[in-house]
């Protein structure tokens, strides 16, 4: 990279060079400066219910075992053998006494300790174990079920780190009495494409929602957006989309779930419980909060939320060009299970590898890595600079807050992206 | 067969042995391994709004998650150690999520979209050929089929590599006329990774 990181990202950041998506560098500055440091979404507390329960998870590139240890509380660990680095663990999910290297047999607990090395009976002198455990995530908390971790045992608290982005994300997990529930292994799959693509996409770009899925979207659903959209930026990195309906909407048009056509041809069932939650709504998460129908999500770096059809994401980078994607479709624990079972197919109908709408993204995200490699145009970074500086703040509503058009969720994204690839950009 | 579209593939394996009536017939053989072939020309051939016509009104199709599943000790030694069906998030269990499961009016929409201007992931259209082989019917109850068929789906577009799909259909058909109609298909593919633009295709 011949670039400062001040000429990949202008001050106001409504310039940024392609290389920000193509750099080999840029990557490796992109491990150190924010995967090595900041809170990363590892899974959800109701994937791991029972002493021993296990999921995967990755940090960056870092595979990771998220588990229940047999004193109900949460560990996570790199799964990598200490002996020789060969992970100890090889399914999505599971339940487990011990981890079982397969190499040499090396043995460890579900919180992570090594207990047993079988060659050692024929040696002399015995290692250490106790300081041979799996290494463990320095920091590991959680908020509402949802497990973060961090490499940076100096970070601040995942309370403060997630700040008023509690808000928006209690809107909608706190519409349910019993919270949410992850359905199964995540769908992941890999897109030739960089990692910060399906996160801006996911971070506030609902722009691109009329025009690129056109072919399945209904003009009205813009109109919504027009008309009562926000965009909102809470701390750099973070921010929402939704649509703040007025007083006297029909809780028809405000229930969360009944925008889908899956839950349109649904059973009266799935509807009668899509109503009653919205009837609640006031008393769970307030007035305002009520009224919120939310779009798009985004928690810095890499993790994301589409409220209309229930679904958490996680973009793994895997090198500048490549992105492992995963999604969850996220149902309402309490909901009964032939609502839960539609409320699943209006995820992968139009999410995740199969879905009819996210074909599309994809897509759009592979054209746009090609696109950031061509040459002889170094000399034309790409331009965001929509509605910059219009943002201002909203008596109701924390953070920055504009209309959707505003692209200062992507701006504000990358001068917290640029700030983290500068704290490392001068080390060897 | 009461219950046509929940079974698998194994389920449905060890029950044949029991059924003596069924008598599998060359011209059966040739009858389904025909209607198959014209399924794939079509597809192939873009021609949706016809295929869509081979599908049953009240079709449920899906395609299970397939996942990395811990070895259940108490397994070991016996095939259903490493069955491939412990590796299938199916359609019919909430423990977890299948990549499809869809109803007529979904794949109608899917059909629907191939012929806008504006469906962007295949402007232009995927260029594709599929391989239908090892056509098996496992059982006939009064007007269904159960049939499993494996497929190879090559498909190339401009702009990105080429794909390989592989997998298999589980199919319930029901006999229509002088056709059949799909009832039931579950599709489980085969792949380590998703590593393909999209696993949203007319499989």
């Amino acid at each position: 990279m011949t670039k400062k990181l001040k000429d990949i990202v202008s001050d106001d950041a409504s310039l940024i060079a392609r290389e920000a998506w193509t750099d080999e560098h840029i990557y490796d500055l992109e491990k150190k400066g924010i995967f090595g440091k900041t809170w990363l979404f590892l899974g959800h507390e109701s994937q791991i219910k029972n002493p021993g329960d296990f999921v995967q998870a990755y940090m960056g590139e870092t595979p990771i075992i998220l588990a229940r240890g047999g004193d109900e509380k949460v560990y996570a660990n790199i799964n990598s053998c200490s002996h020789r680095g060969v992970p100890v663990c090889r399914s999505d999910h599971g339940n487990a006494k011990r981890f079982v290297c397969p190499y040499h047999s090396w043995s460890y607990t579900v919180e992570g300790e090594l207990v047993t090395i079988p060659q050692e009976r024929e040696l002399k002198s015995c290692p250490d174990k106790s300081k041979l455990g799996l290494k463990a995530v320095p920091r590991l908390e959680s908020w509402k079920g949802f497990y973060f971790g961090s490499f940076d045992t100096d970070i601040e608290s995942l309370d403060d780190f997630l700040g008023d982005m509690k808000f928006y994300l209690g809107a909608f997990i706190d519409r349910f009495k019993g919270g949410v529930e992850f359905i199964g292994a995540p769908h992941r799959w890999t897109i030739d494409a960089n990692w910060k693509l399906p996160v801006e996409n996911q971070l506030g770009d609902v722009n691109h929602g009329p025009f690129l899925h056109s072919s399945i979207i209904p003009a009205e659903a813009a109109e919504e957006i027009n008309e009562f959209g926000f965009s909102v930026v809470t701390n750099p990195g973070h921010g929402a989309t939704f649509r703040l309906m007025p007083e006297d909407a029909h809780p028809g048009m405000m229930a969360w779930g009944m925008e889908s056509p899956v839950a349109l041809m649904a059973e009266p069932e799935v509807h009668q419980y899509l109503f009653e939650t919205q009837d609640k709504a006031v008393e769970r998460v307030g007035d305002i909060r009520s009224r919120m129908k939310g779009l798009t999500y985004g928690v810095y770096p890499n993790f994301s939320f589409l409220w209309s059809n229930a679904s958490f994401k996680v973009s793994h980078p895997r090198g500048p060009g490549k992105v492992e994607y995963w999604s969850w479709s996220v149902v309402p624990a309490d909901a009964p299970e032939e609502v839960k079972k539609t409320l699943r197919a209006n995820y992968s109908c139009f999410f995740g590898p199969g879905g009819i709408l996210e074909q599309e993204d994809s897509e759009a995200w592979s054209q746009q890595f090609l696109g950031s490699n061509i040459d002889y145009v170094d000399d034309r970074p790409y331009f965001y600079g929509l509605g910059l500086g219009e943002e201002k703040s909203h008596p109701d509503l924390p953070g920055q807050v504009d209309v959707c058009a505003n692209e200062h969720y992507a701006r504000e994204f990358f001068k917290r992206w640029r700030s983290d690839l500068e704290s490392v950009e001068e080390q060897p | 067969m009461s219950e046509v579209s929940g079974m698998s593939e194994l389920d449905s394996m060890s029950e044949l042995d029991n059924m003596s009536e069924f008598k599998m017939t060359p011209e059966l053989q040739f009858e389904i391994e025909q209607w198959y072939y014209r399924e794939a020309r079509l597809l192939d051939g873009r021609q949706y709004q016809q295929w869509l016509r081979l599908m049953s009104e009240q079709i449920s199709y899906s395609m299970p998650s397939r996942i990395n599943t811990q070895v259940n000790n108490r397994d070991r030694g016996k095939e259903e150690m490493i069955s491939v069906d412990r590796e299938l998030e199916r359609a019919q269990d909430m423990t977890g999520c299948p990549l499809r499961e869809e109803n007529f009016a979904f794949l109608m929409m899917r059909v629907d979209r191939a012929y806008k201007m504006n469906s962007w992931a295949e402007n232009p259209p995927a260029r594709t050929r599929r391989i239908i082989g090892n056509v098996e019917v496992l059982e006939q109850a009064s007007d269904q089929l159960k049939v499993i068929s494996n497929f190879h789906l090559f498909y190339a577009r401009p702009g990105t590599r080429d794909f390989l799909y592989s997998g298999q259909r589980r199919d319930t058909l029901q006999k229509v006329g002088e056709g059949y109609k799909v009832l039931s298909r579950e599709i489980v593919m085969d792949y380590g990774a998703i590593d393909y633009p999209t696993m949203g295709l007319l499989f």
